[in-house]
């Protein structure tokens, strides 16, 4: 009887040390079997009771069953703490750092130039104008006299031009591009000219030897200044994203009458945009269209020239334009 | 140009607006001013008067002028009202004698005398003004003569009479040889472009440009000759350029004057000279005018001006605001007025000049924003700009960064410019290649790989093209070669293939490239472009397209092949060839062998080594095999690939490795 409490003693104490080095519910499984299980010392106890007298089988019943029931509540405890900590395992393994900074993806860039181009045409597109080119080497008559500006003029310390050896000369403005389209095309007409210029100047912070210059010219029935302001004011809005506030000034080109400047306020200064003004009737005759006529009849219209790298300094916060064509890939791979 | 606020409200009773507001309206309505500053008592405008309001607006009477019509002020009775007072016991042709020798080049001269002066320190209310508008001082008569040029614009100039020799005023044009000493010591050689004002022997002045030392007003000056001339505008600019001599005086005729102003200009100086130098203004103007300009007249149409402006103007605002500018108007009853220009309105010649000073007077802030009603036609497409789009797009898809570099280079050329930014800019660029080198040369130190393209023109005699040329580091032949298989087939244009390189004594880039490792890329028998190592660098490939070639060679419709629901089979072939076999000639045995159960041939490797014989090299190739309509069986399978392997191997030096 002593051997067998004994052994009830021992049993316990041996069970609870492997139920508390149990590792995780498999393992805690199996010592649920070595000690309770069919087979169980503790099994072979409380079957064998039957055999026994009557007063040793109420008290080793009672110590054996006190046993099990022990065990069992300990197999519990253990076991909801074993799936606890394996929880928290699964969670630890699954945490996941957002944080972390992406993996890079490679893609090429656009100049900021060919951005603002783009966005140029489409405001200009979306009013009907169309995408207008011209050559880069021109001529002389095309870029000055069918312009209105004279040989010998004054006016044409307005333009630094380069000369060619070949007899031609880099266009100063794409404003030529109006008197080859007009020799063509019978009003109404709309269009802008995109493209590249050449000014014979130091370069500095806002002078380039070659920029981007859009023209545009409308030219119809009645076409008037009051046209142009709603015209340009739409580009604006459209270019920058919303209304913007804009002047006009009285200003001097020889190809138009009234001529003017516009300014856009910007950070509360204005900033000079563009030049701009109603087509002069001698542009109109020097590419073959009638102009007003005292007794009705003729065409009118507007122009203006507008620079990119202005829109492109003033969109992107450019400060420097030599920046534009200097090839460097730490500004050009920003866009 | 500078003005001096005070002077300009010498000319009205009424108080102009303090000078930043005058500034304001002026900027808005005239011309920009660029600073207003207070100087002692006076305030400076700095007052960018614009080229062709030049003739009458490089004065103080102009500009007075123009605030007059936009304040609606009228003009002090006093302001240019003097009296002037002749000495009639003396005449001017007494004393000098005037002869202009080109009329073209000297539309008008005119000419006065004035005996008995005392050269000395002028009063302070000169010495002031001229100095808040920048001029030092001289003495009385060189001072007097300035102010009436800042305040009428006329220049004139005043010459000791007793240092003439013969008292003889000739205009001409200098002779080959002939110098000139001018009052700031500067010694210049004249030639027979440069019109000046000669005594009987000699060169005294350089005409509208420069006065001489020699007929210098000093103390000891007692008889003066007053210059107020109209020089033609083209000699003078030109005279000031080649001599590179700029004076106020030169400024103001290179940019024209009205002959009738020489006349009230040299009696304004006379009266002040003798007011403040003594001295008997001799009777008589000597004048040489032979063909006097008259007011032309225009006629305005007012219906014209509202449909140009945008904004209907009242009659008498119209009126009001041209007459204030000195406009004469008659008609004032209909519709379209005739218009009386002053002649001092140089810029004014056709009606579209009278409707802008309407315009802006009135205030082009005024006009409203009106939507024009034009008819509805779409815009035309582009098609030079919507390829340029796409191919940037595709480039930019590829990984490639788009630069826009100087259209000159330093590098001959063929087209040369006349008069170059500097040497490194001396010739337009007959390629993009060399400026895009200078690109990767910059950033090669901060890049692992570079992949840059421009679009742009290249220069040729006199024809320019645009070309599409990318330079890359970090990559060899073979991929850059797919990225311009992906090109063309992006673009829709088929038949690419890329042929020996051969360089033609007109290439003038042959040099650029190492032709062992380049192509010329075809489309049918159409030559497009190159692509291949550079010479100078291995490390660099390049290419170099026609875009005009590829636009119009390039195609939107794409259609759509029919995806087989059927697998496809792999087999796997090896071919053992002498090293200068080329892939492409086994691949056109393979196809043709193959026929159209063969979708698609890929080789995978090229091994060329020690344990291959006779430096043979090995191919190794997927092909492909599917049907449209059904699973090939794999008998089917096998007799084409035996077919294939057979017309392989009547290559005696082919060997199909088994």
């Amino acid at each position: 009887m002593a051997k067998t409490k004994g052994s009830l003693n021992l049993l316990k104490n041996k069970a609870k040390k492997e139920i508390d080095s149990a590792k995780d519910l498999k393992d805690l499984d199996l010592i649920y079997k070595t000690y309770l299980g069919d087979e169980s010392e503790l099994a072979q106890i409380l079957r064998s009771l039957k055999d026994l007298s009557k007063k040793k089988k109420a008290k080793i019943g009672k110590e054996a069953n006190e046993l099990k029931n022990f065990l069992k509540i300990k197999f519990t405890e253990a076991a909801a703490a074993l799936k606890e900590k394996a929880e928290k395992e699964k969670e630890m393994k699954e945490w996941f750092d957002i944080t972390v900074p992406g993996k890079k993806a490679v893609s090429g860039h656009l100049h900021p130039i060919t951005l603002v181009r783009r966005k140029t045409e489409e405001v200009f597109q979306s009013m009907g104008f169309s995408v207008i080119e011209g050559p880069e080497m021109e001529e002389e008559w095309y870029n000055f006299d069918a312009l209105n500006i004279p040989k010998n003029h004054p006016a044409r310390d307005l333009w630094d031009t380069f000369y060619l050896k070949n007899g031609l000369l880099l266009r100063t403005h794409t404003s030529p591009v109006q008197i080859r389209y007009m020799e063509k095309n019978q009003p109404p007409l709309r269009i802008i000219v995109p493209g590249r210029c050449f000014r014979h100047e130091a370069t500095d912070f806002s002078h380039e030897i070659n920029f981007y210059h859009v023209e545009g010219l409308m030219v119809g029935e009645g076409i008037s200044v009051a046209n142009f302001k709603a015209i340009i004011e739409e580009f604006f809005r459209k270019f920058f994203g919303k209304p913007m506030e804009i002047r006009f000034r009285p200003s001097y080109f020889p190809f138009v009458e009234p001529g003017f400047e516009i300014d856009m306020k910007w950070n509360n200064e204005w900033l000079e945009m563009m030049g701009a003004g109603m087509v002069h009737p001698n542009v109109f005759k020097n590419a073959g269209l009638p102009p007003h006529q005292i007794n009705g009849g003729g065409w009118q219209g507007f122009a203006f020239g507008i620079g990119l790298e202005r829109l492109a300094m003033i969109k992107y916060k450019v400060e420097d334009i030599r920046l534009f064509y200097g090839g460097d890939l730490k500004f050009l791979n920003q866009f | 140009m500078i003005f001096s606020y005070n002077w300009l409200q010498s000319f009205f009773n009424r108080k102009l607006p303090k000078p930043d507001k005058l500034a304001e309206l002026l900027t808005m309505r005239s011309f920009e001013v660029e600073e207003v500053k207070k100087t002692g008592s006076d305030w400076v405008l700095n007052i960018d008067v614009l080229p062709n309001r030049a003739g009458d607006c490089f004065s103080h009477l102009g500009i007075a002028r123009e605030a007059a019509a936009l304040l609606n002020f009228n003009f002090a009775a006093s302001a240019g009202k003097l009296k002037l007072i002749e000495d009639k016991n003396l005449k001017a042709k007494d004393f000098v004698s005037i002869e202009v020798k080109s009329q073209s080049c000297c539309p008008r001269y005119t000419a006065r005398v004035i005996a008995d002066v005392k050269a000395g320190p002028s009063p302070k209310w000169l010495k002031d003004r001229l100095e808040v508008c920048g001029l030092n001082s001289i003495n009385n008569i060189v001072d007097a003569a300035n102010y009436v040029m800042l305040e009428t614009g006329q220049p004139l100039h005043a010459f000791d009479l007793e240092k003439l020799e013969d008292k003889k005023i000739i205009v001409r044009f200098a002779k080959e040889g002939e110098k000139i000493t001018t009052l700031d010591n500067q010694v210049f050689n004249l030639d027979s472009k440069i019109l000046v004002i000669a005594d009987a022997k000699k060169p005294v002045a350089i005409a509208g440009i420069k006065g001489g030392k020699l007929p210098e007003i000093d103390e000891s000056t007692k008889t003066i000759v007053l210059e107020s001339a109209n020089f033609d505008s083209s000699i003078i600019r030109k005279g000031s350029k080649e001599l590179n001599l700029k004076s106020d005086a030169s400024l103001r005729f290179e940019h024209k004057i009205d002959p009738n102003l020489a006349e009230t200009a040299i009696n304004k100086a006379a009266i002040l000279i003798s007011q403040i130098a003594g001295g008997k203004i001799v009777s008589g103007l000597i004048d040489f005018y032979p063909q006097k300009v008259y007011p032309k007249k225009i006629k305005l149409d007012l219906n014209y001006a509202e449909s140009l402006l945008g904004v209907k103007i009242p009659v008498m605002a119209v009126k009001d605001i041209l007459s204030r500018l000195g406009f004469k108007i008659k008609n004032l009853k209909l519709k379209i007025f005739d218009v009386e220009v002053p002649t001092f309105r140089l810029d004014v010649s056709v009606q579209e000049d009278l409707i802008e000073e309407v315009g802006r007077i009135y205030g082009y802030d005024k006009i409203p924003a009106v939507f024009p009603t034009a008819s509805l036609i779409p815009p035309q497409r582009n098609d030079n700009i919507f390829w340029a789009d796409i191919v940037k797009d595709i480039f930019r898809e590829m990984g490639f960064t788009e630069a826009y570099n100087y259209s000159f280079q330093k590098e001959l050329g063929e087209v040369e410019v006349e008069n170059p930014q500097s040497q490194e800019y001396r010739y337009l660029r007959p390629s993009l290649i060399p400026n895009l080198l200078r690109n990767i040369e910059k950033n090669i130190g901060s890049f692992n790989q570079i992949k840059i393209f421009e679009l742009g023109k290249v220069f040729r005699d006199k024809t320019e093209k645009t070309m599409l040329t990318g330079v890359v580091s970090g990559e060899d032949f073979y991929r850059l070669k797919g990225i311009m298989d992906l090109l063309f087939d992006k673009l829709g244009i088929a038949k690419v293939w890329y042929d020996d390189y051969q360089a033609t004594p007109e290439d003038s880039h042959a040099s650029l490239w190492n032709f062992k490792k380049s192509a010329e890329i075809k489309v049918g028998d159409i030559e497009v472009g190159f692509l291949g190592e550079l010479k100078n660098d291995p490390r660099l490939t390049a290419f170099d397209l026609d875009f005009e070639k590829l636009k119009t060679l390039a195609t939107e419709e794409k259609e759509y092949r029919p995806i087989s629901k059927y697998p496809a089979t792999i087999r796997d072939l090896a071919v053992l060839v002498p090293p200068l076999t080329r892939v492409e000639e086994v691949l056109n045995v393979i196809e043709t062998a193959g026929g159209s159960l063969v979708i698609d041939v890929d080789l995978f490797d090229i091994y060329q080594g020690d344990e291959i014989a006779d430096g043979k090299k090995n191919l190794a190739f997927h092909i492909i095999y599917q049907a449209q309509d059904r699973t090939l069986t794999s008998i089917e399978v096998y007799k084409i690939h035996q077919n294939i392997i057979k017309a392989l191997e009547e290559n005696p030096t082919w060997q199909v490795r088994k």
